[in-house]
């Protein structure tokens, strides 16, 4: 798989904190890729750090194959970002904002009409920034970030201070920049459900590590929900089961597998019985992706 | 690149009065001769001292207390529009390089300081004219009081803008800014290694270009400092 961004072991230490640790992102190409992780654990550090505003204490991070550090202009002409609160100068107009970054990239004019089309702010396009409501600055914010037509979009927390008819907006405009473009982004927040309806892959930092990082459909089998037995001698169970063919986890006093259908449970109960084994409770838990994902950033099981 | 974000920077501080600051400035220096011919123009007759020689002088006593006090505030005012919404994250993720950000913000503000010192000359000669001052007009003289002070206060540019971007809270900055204003008030009494006395073109061997060299070589020296540190710094 061809990856856009590829971060090695990236440590990024604030005198004896360490924010992130030993991070080892992966950006397939073309995907949405969501990073998640609750607040302070590490995910605006991170971006930063993709982005050359901060150096990382150790490790090396790849955009496009080339190197960061070394070709940190070449790599950021193909990059948008909005990173946190949206930066504006509030004293000019939408679009002389966009202007001033526009002459920078050195590309057409026509553009920023273009992307104020896509935020719906070419109405206002004229007016001071000074005046715009948050939601309007947070647009501003993603059409600032789409002004170069970038390869990579990385969009830290984009849907901030919008209501939810905005939300959905974003959301459709992420994903059609996906399909139509091609584009490979990045998009942070602390909501896995936000994440849920856009992502294909996702990535999962606590405490400055990665937990977790695979395709959603994968954290999503880890939440299906479990058939869990309460038995007398867990260990010879499950001795027993995987003997008999049947996948099955033993933890502490309890044997859980994946859900099966009726039939399956009840072949399980009847050899347990059959072969002598007492049976306490069978009982069924029930686990939605959002429980996957406190379990998986609660502070004693890391996964 | 860098002219691109020169012009960057002029776009940015459309609205904000900095024109204006730039215009009222010259303005200022010259008004106080204006009060003080206004007052004393028989005494300086008396004195036989009406002549474009002193009076370039007496100009010239003015220029460096507002000459710094532009820079402090320029340079704040220079931090403060990225820092207002902290924009620094956004204009250092395009593909710039940190030194030609902060190149093109020293040139901004130098060349705000060209524009103020051009209409300092203009306005001191207009004044002169107006004055009926004895004797041919100095032209060279004129200019050279009027930009020699600008290049003996590069330090002081180099030191303001690198401690205005620096510290987030522009409190730092202004306060070593006012106190370098007060030091350019009693420039006769501080001793000559001082950057604050540069301005005033005074030392102990009576040789104003001396300062503008000082000025330009240290000048130099603190911006590439203060670029240097600047690069190096994580913007937050």
């Amino acid at each position: 798989m061809e990856y856009i961004v590829e971060t090695k072991k990236i440590t990024k230490r604030f005198g004896k904190e360490y924010a992130v640790e030993a991070l080892d992102l992966k950006i397939p190409k073309g995907e949405i890729y969501g990073f998640l992780g609750p607040n302070g654990a590490g995910k605006t550090t991170t971006i930063r750090m993709l982005l050359g505003l901060m150096r990382p204490t150790l490790g090396t991070i790849q955009i496009f194959g080339k190197d960061l550090k070394r070709e940190r202009i070449e790599v950021l002409k193909k990059v948008g970002s909005l990173v946190e609160n949206p930066s504006y100068y509030p004293h000019l107009t939408a679009y002389e904002n966009l202007e001033a970054l526009r002459k920078i990239y050195g590309i057409s004019k026509k553009r920023i009409d273009e992307v104020l089309e896509i935020v719906s702010l070419l109405d206002v396009a004229n007016k001071k920034v000074k005046g715009f409501s948050l939601g309007m600055k947070q647009r501003l914010g993603i059409a600032a970030s789409l002004l170069n037509s970038p390869e990579l979009l990385i969009l830290d927390e984009p849907t901030n201070g919008l209501d939810p008819s905005g939300i959905i907006e974003i959301r459709n405009l992420i994903k059609s920049l996906s399909v139509e473009e091609g584009m490979t982004i990045l998009i942070s927040s602390h909501l896995l459900s936000e994440i849920d309806q856009i992502a294909n892959n996702v990535g999962i930092i606590s405490k400055g590590k990665l937990i977790f990082q695979d395709s959603i459909d994968v954290m999503r089998k880890q939440s299906q929900n479990k058939i869990s037995f309460k038995v007398d001698d867990c260990e010879k169970v499950w001795r027993f089961l995987i003997s008999s063919g049947i996948k099955a986890d033993f933890s502490e006093d309890t044997i859980s597998m994946l859900e099966q259908n009726d039939e399956n449970v009840a072949t399980v109960v009847r050899l347990l019985v059959e072969n002598g084994f007492s049976i306490y409770r069978v009982e069924e838990e029930k686990r939605s992706l959002e429980d996957t994902f406190l379990q998986m950033t609660a502070e004693e099981r890391v996964i | 690149m860098i002219g691109k974000l020169i012009r960057t920077d002029f776009m940015k501080i459309r609205r904000k009065g900095i024109w204006f600051l730039a215009i009222l400035g010259p303005f200022g220096v010259v008004a106080l001769q204006m009060v003080n011919y206004g007052l004393r123009k028989d005494w300086f007759i008396q004195q036989d001292t009406f002549s474009w020689f002193y009076y370039v002088r007496n100009v010239s006593a003015f220029t460096p207390f507002a000459l710094i006090l532009g820079i402090v505030i320029l340079a704040s005012f220079m931090a403060s529009i990225e820092n207002e919404t902290n924009a620094w994250k956004q204009l250092i993720a395009l593909p710039v390089s940190k030194w030609s950000v902060y190149l093109s913000k020293y040139t901004t503000i130098g060349l705000l300081l060209v524009f103020a010192t051009c209409l300092l000359t203009v306005f001191s000669l207009g004044f002169g004219v107006l004055l009926g001052l004895g004797g041919e007009i100095p032209y060279l003289d004129l200019i050279r009081y009027c930009f020699y002070p600008l290049f003996a206060a590069l330090p002081i540019l180099g030191l303001q803008l690198w401690i205005a971007l620096v510290f987030q809270n522009q409190g730092f900055p202004i306060t070593i800014g006012v106190f370098g204003v007060i030091m350019s008030y009693m420039a006769y009494f501080l001793p000559d290694w001082l950057i604050w006395k540069w301005p005033s073109l005074d030392n102990q061997w009576d040789e104003p270009l001396l300062n503008v060299c000082m000025g330009l070589v240290v000048g130099l020296g603190i911006y590439l400092f203060g670029m240097l540190d600047f690069i190096r710094r994580d913007v937050k």
